[in-house]
């Protein structure tokens, strides 16, 4: 075959869509999301904040898709649909619908005159229809593209031409184009990545709750908007009925979820207990007079998630009522309320009155989703989500295309970014010697040096139509502009981001011979790259620019006083042209990369890593403590689907192994590293030096023995006592002495769940529920009983629990102040529980039983963490760089973790996000340097004294005392420009280029100067 | 220095404003149009914790009537943690000025989210309510010297 | 009979000397009588036979912690800003401490200004040094020309009279109010240790200046500052302001401007203060040092209790403690925040 297409197409443009484009088009393939909705975000840009660190969503979400939007490798088609695809991996042509915006892209300014004149109101989709919104819209504020759009459907001149048009005569660009029509065309792609999500549940069909019918009967996604700040209610949470704040709140768990009879659900939506939670949290924070009452019906609390657990633990003690009771009716009461009834563990139904009802809906697939599965031939499992396999978890039955995000499995966000950048793995494996064959490249002229020359200021002025002009007297901020020092000329223009207006400008920079230039505009969060990018092409350095913001921050905001509006304008424009004055060319730092990458740990994790790298083509050492490879890996029998793990290993040992680009060190530890991304030294236990641009972090954790102490249930003084692992060695033996057996119990939750190990192990549920099964498969008359406090089988994992509880297996519940009591008397071992439901002490007399133990982190990870200056969580787990949006990096740029040493996960986790880590040190490896922060801190040795205080609250260890001279020197590749050094310093003897306290107090003293 | 306390007195106050979500709050606020009083001048920081004592005293020594400096919510910080130091930075700092007579209106510190269009209006309205009650500020204003510079 | 304060001589020369003989240091930082009552010098002996210079009484009011780092300094051999720090340990110095100075040091020792291992820390437990000021507001501003100490009373003689004064009367303030009067690191302790002091209000001082209204409060700052004649004796008295150029003295930016205005006096008092924030241990040196009596302990006193209030921390009690402005707490307080913008568990 000749070698693949170098594009890839990723189709959904929600976090993981977004997150697959950026990784792809970062490590050298050009992408084209395409996304049916007029702008990206997804789901995520609904949300108010997500858990567990109650992040702001939209704060988080932002960056990410500007980024995308302003890549010059992602071709944005919005608005479009996939309909068909040929061909084959490496060279698929694959053709999409766009259709129509009505609005050119290319001049609308975002100003929204259009909006605010177009008569026709209609439900707004992204508030769930709790709001309105107008026929020409923006989907949410921070919309990417930032770019309004006609709704066919509501528009009244699209509908009957010749009526109405307002926005067509008040644009002030000329930008509608009513004439607009579908386009379609045929993209030839190498691989293409399905990131459909998912749509959430309608209970309109449930009568129990109310929905639909009751007023104050809201699912989870409606409330999500009732909280958001961009909301309907601007976060100040009212209730539909009666816009009042509502102060009892219920949330009613699995609605849609876990319920085959109502919903046709079987499986867990895996989210819902965390986003009830957090949303009870937030609602207390939210409400102004905090009294809120929050209620939490639910079955099984599933926290099984890093940092869930502690939330919930949190919640508790906050005061959220959590009760565990399934809830029968919704009825309506006085005033709107809601009477909700239900049963607890002792039977007897109870009601209690609410405000309002949260019903927590489930995940499902969208329709939309699954005709284009159809028409892409790619098969969906009986839930309807997309059908993957445990070894190969983000693979679809098509070679070459792959999926990620929760079109294959309820999941939360990170999950979801995991298997974007694991997908995106997936395709570099195909497609990696097509890299940079059909990305694109900006070039630039050489930079004048302007260092000796004294400031030759440029101001432009903008008008933003009569966006600015409307209010600010533009004229007078222009003529004052010339009169400022160091201003040579200034000018008005009335868009100055047009591209005619962008071309004049580096024209004029190079006839006026200007070297510093002032755009009072917009914000420069959004035009500051595009003017600066205009400042290269006129050949001057991008840093000798400033914005001042007359538009966000002044004309749109002082609508009604014109003259203070233009007083603040001019004040605006002096303050930058101060700053600017005092700004240097700074360089554009790059860091050569060595292209190796170095694997610490020969689990799946490590191995999966390697071997991802390794297809692309690059070079990897991968190092083991141990004498052979597979770590945790080898003392597992079967996934919960049932795939022999042990046949697995042996093919990925093998195959890592003879693998010509992986040299692989066992019996090494790693000693010391020096370095940073794309530099790294490591040296190794071996005494032998590596140098590597990346490192990927995957040393697993260790399961719990309860030796001694409370969670001791014998273990280690009755044979028949094991670990969930070590029952799983005995089947990999396949051990006859299991034959035979009457009863079995297994105790969940060992030492996980527990004050001294306060998290949830995630895979201890699911992997005992499989080993019950195996045990009766071996043994159909076996009597087998669970003793657990929540089962936490999330996602599809569901059904083994329905077919456990449909073989006869028992499950009893405990709780942590009624401990299962194990004792035994000449052999016979004898378990006694109570039985919550009965209300009655069940006494068992196992032949074996199995504690289900923790996973817990091994305890040398604090070495190696500080080796690389990454962050631990409380219980000793590796903390990534944000627990949302960034699961495999870590803060220190270059290196990524992988596996257990996360948190505890199932296989499938661990394979996608060894990929995921892949896919993110690829972006390194895959060019020859790495760009580097520009605006850093640098020291002044004359004034520092070594008091290392910078060094102490630096976020990113950049700064660090040399031990010859004893003054703080900062690493340029590592420090990101924060600042919080130069605040730090008492001396004033570190400062940020150009943002030192010189050209802050300059902005400040212009401020105040009349 | 007569009073001049009339009702449509426009104090000035400068607003340190972290890059990443204040004055993306401040920015949205301008997009969906909530008007608050121009009084507010915005210094654009990387992030609260770049903000230092010397900064706002800065400011009050040049005449600002008042000063605000917002970040991220706690936990938000782009830098992981620079609203952290800043916390307790600015804790001690506005307690301090207290103790030594400046009104606690004068400097005031808030954290706003980028999505918070509405409250970081609302916030700019109620620190020019609070800095209009207190009137000019004296304090630590450095008279402006009688020769031009 | 001798006074406590005659044996810790006896003893301080003692030491001194067998650690001068014996080679463990190159110098003794001590104290030697001054030429006018009242005043002690710091003094570094350097041979065996200076040892009998030194002194100790309840004048000791400059801390010999910013004595310390120049010290060591002076006895390392001098090189360039770029050469690497000689192979093999450098000369020690011993020291004497107190509750406040030892406190000092350790800050010094996690601000890298000194060396754990070149000091030989000598402690003793302070018994409140005495201010020379209040004295000499007892005796009505008289020269006095000589002051012979007992251990609880000052005999106080002038032209023409002799007074007896009660000791404790005229300890200084923040001697008073201390509760850690013994050193927190040391090698060896001369006399006994008083293991701790109990001090009923120990911000009474801090506690009626927060009582007063903000006008009152800044009434009194004004006032407190007004004589402030900007010669820094204050700050070349803090152990803790070793910067090469001080803020005040800094032009790009200029901070703070160079005359006696009004404002410039406040900011440098502001800025000088907060410099200490979380350091200072309220040694009064400063106080001691100022010509003009300015009571600036009262600001870093200020500072010193809200970051006892807030963040539970004492500045150099424990060695292996980030400093308060160098380490974070998820839940630190922050009920100064404006009301809007809040969110989390505070009130
Ligand atoms: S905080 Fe300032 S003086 Fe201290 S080491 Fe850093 S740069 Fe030097
Ligand atoms: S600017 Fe921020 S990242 Fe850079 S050295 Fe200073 S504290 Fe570290
Ligand atoms: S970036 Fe906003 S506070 Fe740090």
């Amino acid at each position: 075959m000749s070698n693949p297409k170098g594009s890839v197409l990723v189709v959904g443009g929600g976090i993981s869509g977004v997150q697959a484009a950026l990784d792809l088009a970062d490590s050298g393939f050009y992408v084209h999301l395409v996304e049916k909705s007029p702008a990206i975000g997804g789901a995520m840009s609904q949300l108010d904040k997500t858990f567990p660190t109650n992040d702001c969503s939209a704060c988080i979400l932002s960056p990410k898709l500007v980024e995308a939007g302003r890549h010059l490798n992602i071709n944005l088609l919005t608005l479009s649909e996939v309909l068909d695809l040929e061909g084959e991996p490496g060279a698929f042509k694959v053709r999409v619908r766009q259709n129509p915006r009505y609005v050119d892209t290319e001049k609308c300014i975002a100003c929204g005159t259009c909006a605010q004149k177009c008569p026709k109101k209609v439900p707004n989709e992204f508030d769930l229809g709790l709001g309105t919104r107008k026929a020409i819209y923006l989907r949410y504020p921070q919309a990417v593209p930032l770019k309004y759009s006609i709704d066919e459907k509501a528009c009244i001149y699209l509908k009957k031409t010749g009526r109405c048009g307002f926005c067509e005569k008040v644009c002030p660009t000329g930008a509608i184009n009513f004439d607009d029509k579908p386009k379609e065309f045929t993209l030839e792609v190498g691989s293409v990545i399905l990131a459909l999500g998912f749509r959430p549940f309608d209970p309109s069909s449930l009568e129990f709750t109310g929905y639909g019918r009751l007023k104050n009967v809201v699912t989870s996604m409606e409330f999500e908007r009732l909280l958001s700040p961009s909301g309907p209610c601007m976060g100040h949470m009212e209730r539909p009925s009666d816009k009042k704040e509502p102060k009892r709140i219920a949330w009613l768990q699995c609605v849609g979820s876990r319920d085959i009879n109502r919903s046709c659900h079987g499986y867990c939506s895996s989210v819902c207990c965390m986003y009830a939670i957090k949303q009870a949290v937030i609602a207390r924070e939210h409400s102004k007079s905090g009294d809120i009452e929050a209620s939490i019906f639910f079955m099984d609390m599933r926290t099984h998630g890093k940092g869930f657990e502690a939330y919930y633990n949190r919640a508790q003690k906050e005061g959220i009522k959590f009760h565990r009771a399934r809830v029968h009716t919704v009825l309506k009461g006085k005033d709107d309320n809601l009477i909700v009834r239900y049963v607890e563990d002792d039977g007897i139904p109870r009601e209690e009155e609410f405000d309002l009802v949260v019903l927590s809906v489930g995940l499902e697939t969208d329709p939309s989703a699954i005709s284009l599965s159809k028409r892409l031939g790619i098969e969906l499992d009986a839930d309807k989500f997309l059908k993957t396999s445990l070894f190969s978890p983000v693979s679809t039955n098509r070679d070459g295309i792959f999926v990620c995000g929760a079109f294959s499995e309820p999941k939360d966000i990170p999950q979801s970014v995991m298997e974007a950048s694991a997908a995106a793995s997936c395709a570099q494996e195909r497609l990696w010697p097509s890299r940079w064959t059909e990305t694109k490249k900006k070039s630039f002229p050489p930079e004048r040096n302007v260092y000796a020359e004294p400031p030759r200021i440029g101001v432009f002025v903008c008008s933003c139509g009569i966006n600015i002009a409307g209010v600010i007297d533009v004229k007078e901020v222009t003529e004052y502009a010339k009169t400022l020092p160091g201003v040579v000329f200034a000018q008005n223009n009335l868009f100055t981001c047009s591209q005619d207006t962008i071309n004049q400008m580096a024209q004029t920079i190079k006839e006026k011979g200007l070297n510093r230039v002032v755009v009072a505009s917009c914000t420069p969060r959004t035009h500051e790259p595009l003017f600066q990018e205009t400042l290269r092409e006129a050949g001057i350095n991008k840093f000798l620019f400033e914005m001042a913001n007359i538009r966000d921050q002044d004309s749109w905001v002082h609508q009604d006083d014109p003259e203070a509006a233009t007083q603040k304008a001019k004040d605006l424009v002096r303050m930058a042209v101060s700053k600017v004055r005092g700004d240097e060319p700074l360089p554009y730092n790059f860091v050569p990369v060595k292209k190796r990458a170095l694997v610490i740990g020969g689990g799946v994790a490590g191995m999966v890593a390697s071997l991802s790298l390794a297809d692309q083509g690059f070079p990897v050492t991968l190092i083991e403590r141990k004498d052979r490879l597979g770590g945790h890996g080898r003392k597992f029998y079967r996934t919960w689907q049932g795939n022999l793990m042990q046949d697995y290993l042996k093919g990925l040992i093998e195959t890592v192994m003879s693998h010509e680009n992986i040299d692989v060190r066992l019996n090494t530890t790693l000693k010391a590293v020096s370095g940073s991304v794309g530099q790294f030294r490591s040296e190794l236990s071996d005494g032998s030096m590596v140098e590597h641009g990346v490192a990927i972090v995957a040393i697993g954790a260790e399961s719990f023995k309860p030796r001694k102490g409370k969670w001791n249930y014998l273990y280690g003084k009755n044979p028949n006592v094991h670990t969930l692992l070590e029952l799983d060695q005995r089947f990999i033996k396949n051990d006859p002495g299991l034959l035979g057996m009457n009863q079995a119990v297994f105790i969940h939750c060992v030492g996980s769940r527990v004050p001294e190990r306060p998290y949830c192990s995630r895979v201890c549920c699911t992997h005992a529920i499989d080993q019950a099964l195996k045990l009766k498969d071996l043994n159909p008359d076996m009597d087998i009983f669970m003793l657990y406090r929540d089962i936490r089988t999330y996602g599809k994992r569901e059904h083994i629990y329905e077919e456990a509880r449909a073989k006869g297996i028992v499950f009893i519940r405990y709780d942590l102040d009624n401990l299962p009591k194990v004792s035994e008397k000449d052999e016979r071992m004898t378990v006694k529980v109570r039985d919550p439901i009965i209300d009655e002490e069940v006494v068992l007399h196992p032949d074996l039983l199995i504690l289900a133990s923790a996973v817990r982190p091994r305890d040398d990870v604090g070495e190696l963490s500080k080796l690389f200056k990454c962050a631990m969580t409380e219980e000793g787990f590796l903390l990534e760089a944000h627990m949302k949006l960034r699961p495999v990096d870590f803060a220190t740029d270059g290196v990524f973790l992988a596996g257990l040493c996360h948190y505890p996960k199932p296989v499938e986790e661990t394979i996608a996000q060894a990929k995921a880590a892949a896919s993110r040190a690829a972006i390194v490896l895959s060019r020859e340097k790495v760009p580097a922060e520009s605006i850093t801190a640098i020291v002044n040795p004359m004034k520092c004294t070594g008091c290392a205080l910078c060094t102490l609250v630096c976020p990113y260890h950049a700064v660090g005392i040399d031990e010859n001279t004893g003054k703080a020197v900062v690493d340029t590749a590592l420090c990101k420009g924060c600042g919080a050094c130069v605040a730090g310093c008492r001396s004033d003897a570190i400062t940020l280029k150009n943002l030192g306290n010189e050209q802050i107090m300059a902005a400040v003293e212009a401020a105040l100067e009349e | 220095m007569e009073e001049k306390r009339e009702e449509n007195w426009q104090p000035k106050i400068v607003a340190f404003l972290c890059n990443w979500c204040s004055y993306a709050g401040a920015d949205l606020a301008g997009v969906s149009r909530y008007q608050y009083p121009p009084s507010i001048r915005i210094v654009r920081v990387p992030c609260s914790g770049r903000v230092s004592p010397n900064m706002i005293l800065d400011a009050l020594r040049s005449g600002a009537d008042g000063v605000l400096v917002s970040g991220c919510h706690p936990g938000d910080c782009h830098y992981i943690s620079g609203n952290f130091y800043a916390r307790r930075r600015f804790a001690l700092f506005k307690r301090f000025l207290e103790f030594i007579g400046i009104e606690p209106d004068r400097v005031n510190f808030t954290w706003i989210s980028a999505s918070e269009g509405e409250q970081f209006a609302q916030v700019a309205r109620e620190v020019t309510e609070r800095v209009k009650r207190l009137g000019p500020a004296r304090k630590l204003v450095k008279e402006i010297e009688p020769c031009s510079r | 009979m001798f006074t406590i304060n005659e044996k810790i001589t006896v003893e301080i020369r003692k030491v001194a000397r067998d650690l001068l003989k014996k080679g463990e240091v190159s110098a003794f930082l001590g104290y030697t009588k001054g030429t006018v009552p009242m005043v002690m010098k710091p003094f570094v002996a350097r041979r065996q036979e200076d040892a009998e210079r030194l002194s100790w009484n309840s004048f000791c009011v400059l801390n010999l912690a910013n004595y310390l780092p120049l010290v060591l300094k002076s006895l390392e051999p001098p090189r360039r800003p770029n050469e690497p720090p000689p192979e093999g340990p450098l000369p020690k110095v011993g020291v004497l401490v107190t509750g406040c100075w030892s406190r000092n040091m350790v800050v010094q020792i996690k601000e890298n200004q000194i060396e754990r291992e070149r000091v030989k820390i000598i402690g003793i437990s302070s018994r409140g040094m005495v201010d020379r000021k209040k004295v000499q507001a007892l005796v009505d501003n008289n020269e006095i020309t000589e002051v012979i100490e007992e251990d609880h009373k000052l005999i106080v003689k002038g032209h023409g009279f002799t007074r007896e004064i009660n000791r404790w009367d005229v300890v200084r303030d923040n001697c008073k109010s201390c509760v850690h009067p013994d050193p927190v690191i040391y090698d060896e302790v001369i006399g006994d240790l008083s293991g701790g002091r109990q001090v009923p209000k120990r911000f009474g001082d801090i506690q009626e200046i927060e009582d007063m209204d903000i006008e009152e409060r800044w009434q009194w700052f004004q006032e407190e500052i007004l004589s402030c004649i900007r010669c820094y004796a204050c700050r070349n008295a803090c152990p803790l302001c070793y910067c090469p150029t001080c803020f005040v003295d800094d032009s790009r930016p200029q901070w703070v401007g160079k005359s006696i205005d009004k404002t410039d006096t406040a900011l440098f008092h502001i800025l000088r203060a907060f410099h200490c924030a979380g350091r200072c241990t309220d040694c009064g040196a400063c106080e001691s040092a100022c010509p003009m009596g300015i009571r600036m302990r009262l600001f870093t006193k200020k500072l010193y209790k809200d970051c006892m209030e807030l963040y539970g921390f004492e500045p150099g009690l424990k060695i292996d403690e980030p400093l308060p402005l160098t380490t974070f707490k998820l839940e630190d307080p922050q009920d100064y925040i404006l009301q809007q913008g809040q969110k989390g568990e505070e009130k």
